[in-house]
């Protein structure tokens, strides 16, 4: 056990480090590139329901901004740190990168705690974070989001305030927000088909005929639900799909070899996401233990539940029939077992290009509120396939190139787009 | 009687005499009480309907004299075939009714008048008699009241002579009693010269002059008019005439009370005699309240003594709040065996109190104006005795005293025998009035015991509440009606109660039970009927989720649909938690987390069934959800991170994603404020904490039940001994803190804050959550505390606290936060919001440490105890500096901790307790999964395992050895738990079917032995786990434990060892 604090921002320095390092990275972008180019603290006073002021602590951080404005969400935490602030921006900027979509990276907080605020007290946050920031924020600045803890609502009610004290309507301002009221349809489905986009194509690049394939689901829950219904849509059969069981506070393993019918799973599904076990039996499907969407004799993994799924001990447990896993959730994969899977050749696409579906749509929200015109739904998700598409080709080529791993290509495509722009701005 | 009624040629035809004559009296009556109608109309309709009661209605003509004054039907003539009867107002005669046939009628064997007729003609004449009275005493009072702007000026002596006149002549007993209470008036005063008028006139003198213990002589009574006449002359001397009119006004108000009175003061009081003199003597009060007057006074306390309750506490609150007038609304609704002593019961009348205070209070609070009652009818609460009696099922009263083994095997035979019994006529006929004022809605039939819903034993679930749908013919809901009243009276004798008794000691206390046939709030949606929300409040929070919220804010749990799913903790479901002192504060507030915890069953009538039935919430509101009035209060509409609330326009019930908020409600009505209002209210009228159950139809919201706010079992304050001594404190605690006792603590898994702070990686600190959830699986359920630093279940930065999520927690008895500010910073502690629900639903109590304010913190014993870590987890090894697993009892000789915490005096410790047995006589209610912890259940499954180990014949069925695990080894068995054993076997597979088998026998049997002792209906009670060579040689989970350091297996000895 190493001694002294866990620090994400420390963690997220020395991932970029490594990176810099295979990239040959020169020092002064590397200097620039490990923290964020501006960084706001802020007090935000609040009249409390009870007549007492209470003074909350903001943050904004804006990473990076070279390839357009920082976008990232604000996050409402009691025990919000700074550094954990700086980790989440910078891997912001990854992320809009890895896709090419015209974003830089920024991350925001409030130290509270909702469950202790009104309503009315939480709207006085919002608009005091927004009238501290009003000048460093806007459409073509720094575009928040909704995070921990905050939600449409929280939105809605910034963007207001981002209107009144500037005297126009500027929906671009903030991302998130619910349909009709500025949002873009698609963004349910949005992170769930990426995946599916870019599983897609990399079967194609594999030469695997998808409607030849079949593949496993750990989880069913926002991002696995459209998964599973893109990827049957596209003639794939699920032979498996794990998912929590919150009576029985375990998990199990949906299991049916002539394959799963994603609207059936739907129609069994309540709201926590758990699947009735009963109903399930009734309809011919096996019930397994959780873990055992791992060791089905499948072409694909789709580990979209929790981080830490797969690890040294049960990699082993992967059939060897398993070609293609595909991260939907963050940090499925522990170090260890990627290296195991790695030698064993199966192709892994890491979390941040597969899932990044969601912003993406983010990115067509704002797109579409600085026009003023709004996509249906086919549009958004025909333009999130191509970029899906494109962001995974540019991935593998460069992989395939410079035979590197689908995960450290990502990072190299990243972090290298973003140190092109710093430079052609010329501020290196 | 029974012999003329079949003798006679038709017993339809007597039928339709009997018939008639009610309806005569019947509207007779009608005519009396309109006091609208002046002396002459009233009369002349007496004439004219009195005919249509007599056999022949048309040569039936009726002559009626008052006061001189002639009424009679057109065509009457003198008659031979006549019957005339007198009208008396007091004892004098003013008149006379008579009753003729103009030509000869066939004569029956009765005479030419029936034996009904003779009584209908005395009925009616006395009652013209009784209105007489009355009104001509209104008419007194009224005029006195006209007269009195005068009297001022004038001497106003006419006034009170009229009075006495009238009295003269009307009703001379009436006027000896007020001369009698002037004469009383007049010595107050200190005019002793009135005593003469006591010594002159006899009915007076009694005992005047003779000893004191000697009998009094009874004298004849006396001229009232001459008394009358001494008395007032020498009051005119001393007293003016306003204050012999105010003093005569008043006592002859008093004098209207006098049968009433009569009825409350007869030994023993007949209640059904002293329900109709409340129905007469409300026709002749004046509308208005008076002043305040002892009489009345006694009379609403006498009152509420006889029908709601004699209980001190409660007369000294009802008193303020209930008057006799109060009484007049609900003498109709009131159903009374003949000889009845009973009253409404428990729930009843704690009912009918808090509907009278909050009307009353409405004045100061107006925002009670719109809180209702469901309609409510009562049975009396001895109706059950009378049932009895009538079916000679008197010997049921014994079923208390018998063993509870027995009483519990007889039970079901019980229920039979009591729903196969006959109700009394009398009830069957009440019950089915009530039927036809309630009309075809769903009704609850609710206990309403007497020992029920008092301060400490209130009973809750124990008797029996039923839901019927109250619909078809008449007979089927009489029937259903029936049935279930005497479901509830079987209750009665169900051992739970009995079992609730004995602990209480109110075994030996006479039971009686009443029932309340209330109105179901709600609407018919669809084929259902349901409330749009239901619920239950209480005036002290004892779920705190946020430091903001005080204890008296209050909580409530709000659900759609029947409240039934609010009363109770759910297994698999969720109310809404509100607390009305603070709503802004929600348990809940990312849309994630809202829907997760969002209610997912309703429970409603389904009156195509006519059941009451738990039903998926989605799919009735996707079934019927646009016919629900005011449905867009009730749910939100989930898009991905958003809860909107939309109108009901933009709603698509089939399709949308629909969640249950009350949002509409909580921000969008007053509920919450009415709710908060009620509580704050009652609580403060009635001198303690209530707890309240309410429901709404979307229009209005109504108070369903009010009752003293006990403490579940579990949830009682703990007393906090002040002599525990310091080396026996773990810790102690003074903010936040809850109520309740948690014993038998064995184990405490301890994350030490320093340790936990020290970690460098993130991948060290994902295990630790890890390795609490791998000890939460093993170790024993209940039995350990989860003591960490800052947010247990911290999702985002980690280091704030471990990493768990519900299920790695869900078997421990408390968790425990720890704020240290010496490690830099000082945490806001979670109050475990991260899944509050959870542990409110499963009664997983929750504490937050603050060690640097002044409390103790035995730091030494947490750190410093032998770590069972490595031990039990070999694989979390490294983590021991900072998970540490304590053995209470390796670590103390034996003592176990016990937490005790009190939310009045806010405070908490955790000390060690020497001896299981040292506990406090088992008394908490038995959670789902959670078992009483009974000395008597462990020492017998410990006894019965010995000796069916002891009948196992080791050779036959290839056994090695067996082991006893567990709860029943570890001597912390409760009625609900297992017998857990570990089979070393070296057999064939047949030799172990055949071991199965013997054993399952065994199982079979100890259960049902289980059931009778303890009402606890396990499934098989032994829990088997085979090992074999190969289990013990690879040390699997359960070989493990034959040599494990913590809580090793007990072997026990088998046939022949």
């Amino acid at each position: 056990m190493s001694k002294g604090n866990y620090n994400a921002f420390e963690h997220a320095q020395a991932q970029f480090d490594k990176v810099a390092e295979i990239i040959g990275l020169d020092a002064a972008t590397r200097e620039l590139l490990r923290q964020p180019i501006r960084e706001y603290h802020f007090a935000i006073p609040v009249k409390m329901d009870d007549g007492t002021v209470k003074v909350f602590r903001g943050y904004r951080m804006q990473h990076n901004d070279a390839r357009g404005p920082a976008k990232g969400g604000i996050r409402f935490h009691p025990l919000e740190t700074v550094d954990t602030i700086r980790a989440l921006s910078m891997w912001m900027t990854w992320k809009c990168a890895v896709v090419d979509i015209p974003l830089g990276g920024g991350k925001g907080g409030v130290i509270c705690d909702p469950h202790n605020l009104s309503d009315r007290e939480q709207e006085q946050v919002c608009r005091g974070f927004v009238r501290q920031l009003s000048t460093n924020i806007g459409p073509n600045r720094d575009v928040p989001a909704p995070d921990v803890m905050t939600s449409g609502k929280h939105m809605l009610w910034m963007m207001d305030e981002y209107e009144a004290l500037t005297g126009a309507r500027y929906p671009g301002v903030i991302t998130g927000k619910p349909v009709g009221m500025g949002g873009s349809l698609g963004r349910t489905e949005a992170t769930g088909y990426g995946v599916i986009y870019v599983l897609r194509e990399a079967l194609v690049q594999l030469g695997i005929d998808i409607t030849k394939t079949t593949a496993a689901f750990q989880g069913f829950g926002n991002v696995s639900q459209y998964a599973a219904q893109l990827y049957q849509k596209l003639g794939g059969t699920i032979q498996a799909v794990s998912c929590w069981d919150n009576t029985d506070q375990t998990s199990y393993t949906f299991r049916k070899a002539a394959g799963l019918d994603v609207d059936f799973l739907f129609s069994i599904t309540d709201s926590f996401g758990s699947l009735d076990k009963e109903k399930a039996k009734a309809n011919g499907i096996e019930i397994l233990p959780g873990e055992a969407w791992l060791e089905q004799e499948v072409d694909i993994l789709v580990p979209a539940a929790l981080e830490n799924q797969i690890t040294a001990d049960n990699v082993g447990k992967i059939k060897d029939s398993v070609k293609v896993i595909i991260e939907g959730a963050n940090g499925p994969t522990a170090p260890e077992a990627d290296k195991v899977l790695n030698e064993r050749g199966v192709f892994v696409i890491p979390d941040f290009l597969a899932n990044a579906g969601g912003v993406t749509c983010s990115y067509f929200e704002q797109v579409q509120c600085n026009m003023n015109y709004f996509w249906e739904k086919d549009e958004v998700m025909e333009k999130l396939d191509t970029k899906m598409t494109s962001a995974f080709l540019a991935v593998y080529e460069l992989s395939v190139n410079k035979k590197l791993t689908m995960r450290d290509s990502a990072y190299v495509i990243s972090i290298n787009r973003v140190a092109q722009a710093v430079k052609s701005r010329g501020w290196v | 009687m029974a012999d003329d009624f079949f003798r006679d040629e038709t017993v339809l035809e007597n039928l339709r005499e009997r018939e008639k004559e009610l309806n005569c009296l019947y509207k007779i009556d009608e005519i009396l009480s309109n006091h609208q109608l002046s002396p002459a109309e009233t009369f002349e309709a007496v004439v004219r309907i009195m005919p249509s009661g007599w056999r022949f209605p048309d040569l039936c003509r009726v002559k009626l004299i008052f006061n001189g004054v002639s009424y009679q039907t057109t065509g009457f003539v003198s008659s031979p075939i006549s019957e005339l009867c007198d009208i008396r107002v007091g004892s004098k005669a003013v008149g006379n009714i008579e009753v003729v046939y103009t030509q000869v009628v066939p004569i029956s064997k009765e005479g030419y008048f029936l034996e009904k007729e003779s009584k209908l003609i005395h009925t009616i004449a006395e009652r013209i008699g009784q209105t007489a009275v009355y009104r001509q005493m209104r008419s007194v009072m009224d005029a006195w009241e006209l007269s009195r702007p005068q009297s001022e000026f004038s001497s106003g002596q006419s006034e009170w002579e009229v009075i006495v006149n009238f009295l003269l002549i009307t009703d001379q007993k009436v006027l000896l009693r007020i001369c009698r209470k002037l004469i009383n008036h007049l010595l107050l005063n200190g005019i002793t010269e009135a005593s003469e008028i006591l010594s002159e006139s006899k009915p007076f003198s009694a005992g005047q002059g003779e000893h004191v213990n000697f009998p009094t002589t009874k004298e004849p009574l006396e001229d009232v008019p001459a008394i009358c006449e001494k008395t007032f002359t020498f009051a005119r001397k001393h007293l003016s005439g306003e204050e012999i009119t105010l003093n005569v006004k008043n006592w002859i108000q008093e004098e209207r009370a006098y049968s009433l009175i009569k009825a409350i003061n007869s030994v023993p009081p007949s209640l059904r005699n002293i329900i109709e003199q409340i129905k007469r003597y409300r026709k002749i009060v004046p509308d208005e309240e008076q002043r305040y007057s002892p009489q009345e006074r006694w009379i609403s306390v006498s009152l509420i003594n006889l029908i709601l309750s004699g209980g001190p506490e409660f007369v000294n609150v009802a008193k303020q709040y209930i008057s006799h007038r109060d009484f007049f609304d609900i003498v109709d609704r009131i159903i009374i065996p003949i000889h009845s002593q009973g009253t409404l019961g428990g729930k009843g009348s704690g009912l009918f109190l808090a509907q009278k205070i909050l009307e009353k209070e409405s004045a100061n609070y107006p925002i009670l104006k719109s809180v209702r009652v469901p309609k409510t009818w009562y049975v009396v609460t001895d109706a059950i005795t009378e049932f009895l009696q009538y079916n000679n099922l008197e010997e049921l009263n014994e079923q208390k005293y018998k063993e509870l083994q027995e009483s519990r095997i007889e039970y079901p035979g019980i229920i039979q025998l009591i729903k196969n019994s006959v109700m009394p006529p009398e009830i069957v006929k009440s019950l089915s009035v009530v039927l036809d004022d309630i009309g075809e809605v769903p009704i609850i039939v609710r206990s309403s015991s007497k020992l029920e819903d008092h301060s400490g034993s209130t009973f809750s679930g124990k008797y029996k509440s039923l839901f019927l749908s109250n619909r078809g013919s008449k007979q089927k809901r009489l029937e259903a009606l029936q049935d279930a009243v005497l479901e509830v009276y079987a209750s009665v004798f169900s051992p739970d109660p009995i079992q609730y008794r004995m602990e209480r000691g109110l075994l030996d206390v006479h039971e009686e039970m009443g029932i309340l046939i209330q109105e179901v709030v709600g609407n018919v949606v669809g084929r259902y009927f349901f409330p749009l929300f239901a619920g239950v409040a209480f005036s002290n929070n004892e779920y705190r989720w946020s430091p903001r919220i005080r204890r008296e804010d209050g909580l409530i749990r709000m659900t759609a649909g029947l409240g039934t799913r609010a009363v109770d903790r759910l297994s698999d479901d969720f109310s809404i938690l509100i607390s009305p002192g603070q709503p802004g504060i929600r348990v809940n507030v990312v849309p994630e987390e809202i829907r997760r915890y969002a209610p997912r069953k309703i429970d409603l009538i389904n009156l195509e069934t006519d059941e009451l039935e738990t039903a998926d919430l989605r799919e009735v509101l996707r079934e019927c959800g646009e016919q629900i009035p005011e449905v867009e209060k009730m749910v939100s509409l989930y898009e991905r991170d958003n809860l909107l609330n939309k109108s009901r326009f933009d709603i698509n019930f089939s399709r949308d994603d629909l969640v249950v908020t009350f949002e509409g409600i909580i921000s969008g009505t007053e509920t919450v404020r009415q709710i908060a209002t009620i509580l704050q209210v009652l609580s403060e009228k009635t001198g303690m904490p209530v707890d309240i159950e309410f429901a709404s139809d979307g229009k209005n919201l109504f108070l369903l039940q009010s009752r003293p706010q006990s403490f579940s079992e579990e949830n009682a304050p703990a007393p906090i001994p002040r002599d525990i001594p310091e080396k026996d404190i773990l810790f102690s605690a003074n903010k936040y803190v809850g109520n309740g006792v948690i014993e038998n603590i064995s184990h405490i898994v301890y994350v030490d804050p320093d340790g936990y702070n020290r970690i460098g990686n993130l991948d060290d600190l994902k295990a630790i959550g890890k390795a609490v959830g791998r000890l939460n699986a093993k170790l024993p359920k209940r039995q350990f505390a989860l003591i960490g630093p800052g947010r247990w279940g911290s999702r985002g930065d980690i280091r704030l606290g471990v990493n768990v999520t519900y299920a790695d927690i869900c078997n421990t008895s408390i968790l425990i936060e720890v704020a240290r500010s010496r490690t830099g910073y000082m945490p806001e502690l979670s109050f475990g919001t991260h899944f509050f629900q959870d542990l409110v639903e499963a009664g997983i109590f929750y504490l937050p440490l603050y060690p640097d304010e002044g409390n103790i913190f035995n730091e030494a014993f947490f750190t410093k105890s032998e770590n069972k870590l490595p031990a039990l987890l070999p694989e979390f090894k490294h983590l021991e500096d900072v998970v540490r697993v304590i053995s209470v009892p390796e670590t103390t000789f034996g003592r176990v901790m016990s937490i005790l915490m009190n939310a009045e005096l806010e405070e908490a410790v955790g000390v060690l307790s020497s001896e299981v047995a040292e506990r406090r006589p088992a008394r908490r209610k038995p959670r789902y999964d959670e078992q009483i912890r009974d000395e008597s259940a462990w020492r017998w499954r410990y006894h019965m395992a010995e000796r069916m180990a002891s009948l196992l014949d080791a050779a036959q069925y290839g056994v090695k050895a067996v082991y006893m695990i567990g709860s029943t080894k570890n001597g912390t068995a409760g009625p609900s738990s297992d017998i857990d054993l570990l089979i070393h076997f070296e057999g064939t597979e047949s030799q172990k079917a055949d071991l199965k088998r013997w054993l399952d026998g065994w199982s079979q049997a100890l259960s049902e032995v289980n059931y009778l002792k303890t009402g606890y209906s396990v499934d098989g009670i032994l829990d088997v786990h085979f090992l074999t060579d190969e289990d013990i040689g690879s040390k699997d989970s359960f070989a493990i434990r034959i040599e494990s350091p913590t809580d090793p297996a007990y072997r026990l000895k088998l046939l022949g060892e």
